[in-house]
């Protein structure tokens, strides 16, 4: 396990992280770059995740030399290091910040995934955890903070404890699958490193994440649905996280026919809720099989303390003027063909055609330069034409795919005789 | 008089907000004093969406019924709908420790039971209706209490939404320092009075067309078997035709009453409609059949969307309605009925509220339906004396248990 191909390398510490990498190897067969990290024999032997490291417990200088050593090499050939796990135990408060200093200290980029424990935890690993969690913010150029209190605030008092904590690991794997499909999106349209710091970056901030999952010909209504239900997107008292934040990042995964329709719809949805001084930067993953369901991801975060970007964040390959890719409502692409890219600084022209270029390419890399390749796959763009009327501004009334505020005839495209005028 | 109570019904609705003030009576009726009314602002497909407009409108409508009836309001049961609404049936159940006769905390256990399902978390419950019990495997024990037994089990009707958009109503309300007895599914409250125990018991469908919102809700052997919300109504047949002719909101409102009709454009007396001139608008000629195609098109859409709907929420229902019931302001709609008809392939039958006494024009009126079945509602649920059915008898316990919630 020196190299690592794909350059991106996806840590599970202590139990909870190693629970998570077992849930994404089921979820997601074949991925490569995982290494789970633990104390504890048992659970690391019973994971199925391939490359595992054992810390010892008890004697911490030993500890560190595992971490120096084992963990260093496991860190050969990788750009960025995604740490996952829980807060509040002994492993994770330890670990989690340990590792993130190795890795940061190899000059990678470094970000983390965690949790925060329940509060019927105690309020001793409430503190454990708090202070883990200062490190982590310290070190890593980005963490995701998954508070479980937060997350489990809606769901029935009847809820068995087994299944909180179950949403609460399933919540960090998709926070982590959120993270690392932001970070290796490529092409006009990408969600670049500096973005993920600037949203992710700030000591102290509140993380709001959602994500949902959908298929059929109402996915992204669906998808954007479920994810906006997310507990850790809403403020207690005050509505939508949302509005309160000045950047936020979506992710979109799924199948090669994604239109740019609905991109559009999705960002547009977006922008009504969280207002226009809001950015939206957005990735697009269409790389998987025609009726595989569409996946959406929204980061954002509140509060917090703006800190300059951390050292190795200059070292990024020099991919993508900063702010240049934000997509905003009124603006079809008109047509670009293949080999043509337009500079990504002009601005999109008005207009409508057949065709819209893929937004990604799902294999190259985050560090490849993002060019268009010959293999890329068009869709047809379906273009809103139709006239809502009244219901312009109203939340539309989607069935099936459908927008039952457009008139009925329009939509079964039926002739009708226009009034004559005197 | 000392047994009459006041029950006042709100409902904030699309197109209008209506007040019903009415008198329940000794002999299990419901005489209607009087209706404050005033056009809806604020309020879109049946949700609220201008807090303060229509806190506003709600603030007037319900001066205009006190000065109408001389009822100081001070509480209302208000009728919420909204296409955040949802349904499904469930099942609960409960396993006595040993066979014995079935207690009144029987009953509630196993409603709790029932209700432990997971909803979205933004959700809350809004109804737990009863269905039927079952004893022992003993399907539909019309009075658990006084069987014997080791297993409880009941089917219920449970009805959920978005716990903010409820509070909006809500919230509305209380800051006109009006108390609120309680928040009733739109459809229900309708069902109340367009529909008789025998439709009920025979199997009956009741569709409330409103401005914003199509309700509907399906009885089967006397309980409510599936509800729905869909955010298509009248607003949108006009709004279509304003697109489709080309015609101002106000100028495709009149016309649709004035000249709508809602069948099938095939028979079409066909011909032109002509539009006068106004100060605001130059007159035209319209195309009878091109209206009524409009029209026909988006009826009848709604109608099948209801039905797919139903047939696709509990297998074999759709056949087990005898009858279709339409209410609400959209049902003034020419030909509607024969729409329905095409649809639905059963007998449809225009309803508005019945057995209510008391200002008569208003209750002949289909679109104070659900605002008077408020009213009635609230009388089956706080009365004392024995209700006419067992869903009755149990939406007088569950009325007990919302108060005990909402204060």
């Amino acid at each position: 396990m020196n190299t690592n191909p794909s350059r991106r390398i996806l840590v599970g510490v202590g139990n909870a992280g190693v629970t998570v990498l077992d849930m994404l190897s089921v979820e997601v067969p074949g991925m490569t770059g995982l290494l789970a990290v633990n104390n504890d024999r048992d659970s690391l032997n019973a994971s199925i995740v391939r490359d595992k490291i054992e810390v010892p417990e008890g004697d911490p200088g030993e500890g560190f030399r595992v971490i120096d050593d084992e963990f260093g090499q496991a860190l050969d050939g990788a750009s960025v290091v995604i740490l996952c796990g829980g807060l509040g135990g002994e492993t994770g408060s330890f670990l989690l910040p340990a590792l993130a200093i190795r890795a940061k200290s190899t000059g990678l980029t470094t970000m983390a995934c965690v949790g925060m424990p329940f509060s019927f935890e105690g309020k001793h690993r409430r503190d454990l955890a708090e202070r883990a969690l200062e490190k982590l913010q310290e070190i890593c150029d980005a963490v995701i903070v998954i508070g479980n209190d937060q997350l489990s605030g809606g769901s029935p008092s009847t809820a068995a404890v087994g299944e909180a904590f179950l949403l609460s690991d399933r919540t960090l794997l998709a926070s982590l699958l959120a993270l690392s499909g932001m970070l290796s999106t490529s092409g006009p349209v990408k969600i670049t490193r500096a973005d993920i710091h600037n949203v992710l970056g700030k000591p102290g901030a509140l993380t709001h994440f959602g994500f949902g999952k959908a298929e059929g010909s109402n996915r992204l209504h669906e998808a954007l649905e479920r994810a906006m239900k997310s507990p850790l997107l809403a403020l207690p008292g005050k509505g939508s996280a949302l509005k309160e934040t000045s950047m936020i990042l979506l992710l979109l995964r799924g199948a090669k026919d994604i239109s740019f329709a609905e991109v559009q719809a999705v960002v547009g949805k977006i922008e009504q809720i969280a207002g226009d001084n809001c950015q939206i930067k957005v990735g697009v993953h269409a790389d998987g099989p025609l009726g595989s369901p569409l996946e959406l991801y929204l980061l954002a975060s509140s509060g917090g303390t703006v800190r300059k970007p951390a050292k190795t964040i200059e070292s990024i390959e020099p991919s993508e003027p900063i702010g240049s890719n934000r997509i905003t409502l009124p603006q079809p692409i008109k047509s670009i063909r293949e080999g043509e890219m337009p500079s990504r600084r002009a601005p999109l022209e008005k207009g409508a055609d057949e065709f819209f270029p893929a937004l990604t390419n799902p294999t190259s890399k985050s560090g490849m330069k993002p060019a268009v390749s010959p293999k890329q796959m068009q869709g047809t763009l379906a273009l809103d034409t139709y006239q809502r009327g009244r219901f312009d501004k109203s939340e539309p009334t989607i069935f099936e795919g459908e927008d039952l505020d457009v008139p009925t005839f329009l939509r079964k495209g039926i002739k009708l005789n226009p009034p004559s005028r005197k | 008089m000392a047994n009459e109570q006041i029950f006042v019904g709100l409902e904030i609705g699309t197109t209008k907000i209506s007040v019903i003030v009415a008198e329940a009576r000794a002999d299990d009726q419901i005489s209607i004093l009087g209706v404050g009314e005033t056009p809806s602002r604020g309020v879109r497909k049946g949700e609220i969406v201008d807090m303060e407009t229509v806190t506003e409108c709600v603030r007037e409508a319900i001066l205009d019924a006190e000065d109408k009836t001389n009822v100081e309001i001070g509480n209302v049961w208000v009728a919420i709908t909204g296409s955040h609404l949802e349904s499904f049936n469930n099942r609960g159940s409960l396993a006595l420790p040993e066979e014995r006769q079935i207690e009144p905390e029987d009953l509630d256990a196993v409603e709790i039971s029932a209700k432990e399902v997971a909803i979205p978390t933004p959700n809350t419950f809004l109804h737990t209706i009863l269905q039927a019990y079952h004893v022992d495997g003993n399907q539909n024990v019309i009075d658990p209490l006084k069987s014997e037994g080791a297993m409880l089990e009941a089917d219920f009707h449970i009805v959920h939404g978005i716990k903010t958009r409820i509070h909006n109503t809500l919230r509305c309300i209380e800051s006109l320092k009006i108390g609120i007895e309680d928040v009733v599914l739109s459809s229900l409250a309708s069902a109340q009075v367009v529909l008789s125990q025998d439709q009920k018991n025979y199997g009956a469908l009741m569709i409330d067309i409103g401005g914003g919102t199509t309700d509907y809700l399906v009885y089967i052997d006397g309980s409510i078997r599936h509800s729905g919300v869909l955010a298509l109504g009248g607003d949108h047949i006009t709004n279509d035709i304003s697109v489709g002719l080309r015609l101002p909101i106000a100028r495709a409102e009149l016309l649709k009453i004035q000249e709508g009709s809602a069948t099938d454009p095939a028979g079409s007396p066909g011909g032109i409609i002509l539009l006068k001139n106004d100060p605001r608008f130059l007159g035209c000629d319209v195309d009878r059949t091109s209206l009524d195609t409009i029209i026909y098109l988006r009826v009848n859409e709604i109608f099948e969307l209801i039905r797919r709907d139903i047939e696709s929420s509990v297998e074999g229902m759709i056949d087990l309605i005898r009858g279709v019931m339409i209410t609400g302001g959209g049902s003034k709609l020419k030909g509607i009925a024969q729409v329905a008809e095409e649809v639905f392939e059963i007998p449809v039958e225009l309803t508005r509220a019945r057995n209510v006494s008391g200002a008569t024009q208003i209750f002949e009126d289909p679109q104070y339906s659900t605002a008077i079945g408020l009213t009635k509602y609230a009388r089956l649920v706080t009365k004392n004396i024995a209700p006419e059915s067992m869903l009755e008898r149990f939406t007088q316990r569950l009325g007990s248990l919302f108060k005990k919630r909402s204060r």
